[in-house]
């Protein structure tokens, strides 16, 4: 028994297929790839394996993560050659580690870096796009309306997101294209969506269209000792 | 080619984007500049359905594995694709390349059930391709159709420029062959036809003329030159062995209606039921053998890392080699976790032994077919089952530890009584009653017995083509009364809306004027008719009203066997006498053997070789 932690990018058309989806593509992907996995007990056994997290339909990715259990260690270099032979183009493993962690990915991960690429609806000094930046950052308050699932019946319930943003840059703006890098809090101890915060954005008046953006994510990151580290 | 700005507009509007990014694993991607002829396989239902069809998987690679074609596949968008799609003026598209479909040298429908007939339309004027063939201009594509439902062509004849009649694998190509020489040659539409109307199976209905009688019947289909055929005979596939079958399917990133690898076992069917259609038109039994399933199953499951291996045919349970089959499937895939699921199968204890021996991987649901209440109409009808082995399979199954059974029932069969629809009552609860004689120990989880009763619709090549389906409130009084009488907690009572299996009786055995109608349906906002949410009955009947067409003329009426019946022109091999044959034996209430017991002469023999008989 061994766990594999794997890295992998998902990019072009792959971000139209849906986290339930990707599991599946990597059932058989796994199967077509002849790699020796562990399967679960009972009526239905599935290839153990758990992601860090899922992607959003919509999203691309450079940094996503999984951990495989296998029944016998293979080299993990045998492991990113002969699953990337049989991936459909758009997704690729990057990286392929053993790992003797308990925890799950899940439970693992605190921070997730992305790259969000907006349209402004009119054209905006960069000064006041960065100004728009410092004081929205500011804030000690952000509030957003979630929608929750409570009971079986939705409620809408107002949150506060600003702790869960750490920092947002200004990478590039380029007539009515915004590109900002950010990052958020992900995992099982907090998260917050881009989506969210595009929809923060709007609320605190930058004049975007929220409903036409691209998101994607650079990297998931672990917290040590108060700093943070990729996995 | 549609731009991927283009769709990423669009695509995060829709409901399963992955539905139109193509991408999957084991597509083919081609340099279309190098291609001699394209072909756009277009399956007139969602991704989710067409992808689980075998033979849209058969075509794409034979097709493919020529150098000069290239196979493309599209599908009918779902309503919110289609919304988007009209709004962005995004014509429909190639799932591989994203090519309007309008630019491919055929487009080739499969005809699985009328039902998708609509679908066919919209999706000709999603391409911007002029729906009847007769407005169609040089450098249209050619739209062409095969499948079960071409048997009876006539109700898309305005539509479709020509018909594959019969198992196609072969006659395309040779289709495809012969356009490419009449594109060296720069010969005209009409001139690429005349070259392939001698092509077996090609049908190509604007070469005929039909002319009718007062009463409205047919009087004469008259081929408007000599050297066009009078009858079209279907084509086969002699060999199963000998027949192409693809070592790789594509994979697909949402889950599908059945998401796995498919064997075809055999074609054609030995039982002969009297309603269908299925069992005539595919005869004779081919066959394939073990060694060369096996050999296929594993390249399959090499290719796409499916976890589930499915066994298609009409009825799993005739295949000479079946057990040895299963096991060795088995045997071979236990250990890769990969089960098996056995369809068509008839259930006796020989066959229940062989599921509990798959259970040990794979759940799977039990189903019996009776398809009639009563051991009358069982024969009437010759479905070569008895109460007595139904109940003792029943029994075995509840013994093994299942406690959860489906029934299908037809109502509207000919000659059907009250005592006939009182019996579907009376089986279902002679098996529940099976499950409370168990001794308490056996008794394993919570019964759940599902009754489901379709409305039966005559076929054409099937020895009840000449039956008036039942009236729409004939069905409604049936329905009702089954409602009533079946009141049991443990059993659930499902039916069919008589109004959709009322237009699909029609289109069964409509002719060639019902097309129109079609069109003026689909104009008005008819599609996925076979979808409960999107059927819009009231549409077709203002469409049969506005054409002066009865749709009761085709659906209701008792046909003489003198009539010149729409197929009539077609030779499946089974004889027209054969049929009547058995209609007569039905009235009677007579069995006829199954093809492994005893050759019955359905004249298939006389035309088509490579069966069993
Ligand atoms: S020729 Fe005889 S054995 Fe063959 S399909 Fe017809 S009835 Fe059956």
């Amino acid at each position: 028994m061994a766990r594999l932690r794997v890295k992998f990018k998902k990019s072009s058309l792959i971000r139209y297929i849906s986290h339930l989806d990707l599991m599946r593509l990597f059932q058989r992907a796994l199967r077509r790839a002849n790699v020796p996995v562990e399967y679960s007990q009972g009526y239905n056994p599935k290839p153990k394996f758990s992601f860090a997290t899922a992607l959003a339909l919509g999203t691309t990715s450079d940094g996503e993560y999984m951990d495989i259990e296998l029944i016998e260690k293979i080299k993990p270099e045998d492991f990113i050659e002969n699953m990337n032979n049989v991936l459909p183009e758009g997704i690729k493993i990057l990286r392929a580690y053993y790992t003797e962690e308990i925890k799950s990915l899940m439970a693992i991960i605190e921070w997730s870096s992305y790259l969000i690429e907006l349209k402004l609806l009119n054209e905006v000094e960069k000064e006041n796009i960065l100004d728009f930046l410092n004081d929205f950052l500011d804030k000690d308050e952000l509030l957003i309306l979630k929608k929750k699932k409570k009971k079986g019946k939705f409620v809408t319930k107002e949150i506060n997101i600003r702790k869960k943003i750490n920092k947002i840059e200004l990478m590039l703006l380029e007539d009515n294209k915004l590109i900002l890098k950010t990052l958020l809090k992900t995992g099982s101890s907090g998260n917050l969506k881009p989506e969210d915060l595009i929809k923060s954005f709007k609320k605190e008046g930058l004049d975007i269209n929220d409903e036409e953006y691209k998101i994607h994510r650079l990297e998931l990151f672990r917290e040590k000792d108060g700093k943070r580290e990729v996995l | 080619m549609i731009s991927q700005e283009t769709l990423d507009k669009v695509l995060m509007n829709v409901e399963k984007p992955a539905r139109y990014i193509g991408h999957e694993q084991n597509i083919y991607i081609k340099n279309k500049s190098n291609m001699k002829a394209t072909f756009a396989f277009a399956f007139p239902d969602i991704y989710d359905v067409g992808m689980s069809h075998l033979g849209l998987h058969i075509l794409y690679n034979l097709l493919n594995e020529q150098d000069d074609f290239y196979c493309e596949r599209v599908f009918a968008p779902w309503v919110d694709m289609e919304k988007q799609m009209r709004d962005n003026n995004i014509p429909l598209y190639s799932l591989e390349t994203k090519t309007p479909i309008n630019e491919f040298d055929f487009v080739g429908f499969t005809l699985q059930y009328e039902m998708s007939y609509t679908n066919i339309l919209n999706m000709l004027d999603l391409s911007n391709i002029p729906l009847e063939s007769s407005n169609r201009e040089e450098g249209d594509p050619f739209i062409i159709a095969g499948g079960p439902c071409a048997y009876n062509p006539e109700p898309l004849a305005d539509i479709i420029d020509f018909f594959v009649i019969g198992e196609a694998e072969e006659t395309i190509l040779k289709v495809m062959n012969e356009y490419i020489k009449s594109k060296e040659e720069g010969v005209s539409r009409k001139a690429f036809l005349e070259s392939i109307v001698n092509i077996p199976g090609i049908y190509i209905p604007s070469f005929y003329k039909i002319t009718y009688n007062e009463d409205n019947t047919i009087r004469e289909m008259i081929p408007l030159k000599d050297n066009y055929p009078r009858k079209i005979k279907k084509v086969i596939q002699e060999d199963l062995d000998e027949t192409y079958f693809p070592n790789k399917m594509i994979v697909p990133y949402i889950e599908t209606v059945h998401d796995r690898v498919i064997l075809e076992i055999f074609r054609g069917c030995i039982r002969g039921c009297r309603f269908c259609q299925a069992g005539m038109i595919y005869r004779p039994v081919r066959e394939r053998s073990v060694n060369h399933l096996l050999s296929l199953a594993k390249q399959l499951i090499k290719a796409t890392g499916h976890e589930e291996i499915s066994i298609s045919s009409l009825s799993t349970s005739d295949y000479s080699q079946l057990e040895t089959l299963v096991t060795s499937l088995i045997d071979e895939y236990k250990d890769q976790k990969i089960g098996l699921s056995l369809p068509s199968l008839r259930l006796d204890s020989f066959s229940l032994d062989m599921i509990k021996e798959i259970q040990k991987i794979r759940k799977t649901g039990l189903t019996f077919a009776p398809e009639a209440g009563s051991q009358r109409l069982r024969d009437v009808i010759n479905k070569g089952i008895n109460e007595e082995d139904l109940v003792k399979a029943v029994r075995d199954a509840f013994n093994m530890g299942w406690s959860t059974v489906k029934l299908y029932f037809m109502i509207g069969l000919p000659t059907e009584t009250e005592k006939d629809l009182y019996g579907i009552k009376d089986l279902g609860y002679k098996v529940k009653e099976e499950f409370f004689s168990l001794p308490k120990e056996k008794m394993k989880g919570s019964l759940k017995i599902t009754i489901s009763a379709s409305c039966f619709v005559p076929k054409a090549f099937t020895p009840f083509q000449w039956h008036p389906q039942n009236t729409i409130e004939e069905f409604r009084k049936k329905q009702e009364y089954l409602k009533d009488i079946i009141k049991d907690r443990k059993i659930t009572y499902n039916t069919h809306d008589a109004k959709v299996s009322f237009l699909e009786a029609v289109f069964a055995r409509g002719d060639r004027r019902v097309s129109k109608v079609l069109i003026e349906a689909f104009k008005n906002g008819a599609k996925f008719d076979g979808w409960r949410d999107q059927f819009k009955y009231d549409v077709w009947m203002k469409a049969f009203k506005k054409e002066n067409v009865d749709p009761r003329f085709y659906a209701n009426r008792e046909r003489n066997y003198e009539e010149v019946l729409p197929w009539d022109f077609i030779n499946i091999g089974v004889t027209k006498q054969f049929l009547i044959k058995e209609n007569e034996k039905a009235k009677e209430g007579k069995l006829t053997p199954n093809c492994a017991v005893s050759c019955s002469g359905c004249g298939i023999t006389r035309d088509f070789k490579g069966g069993i008989c």
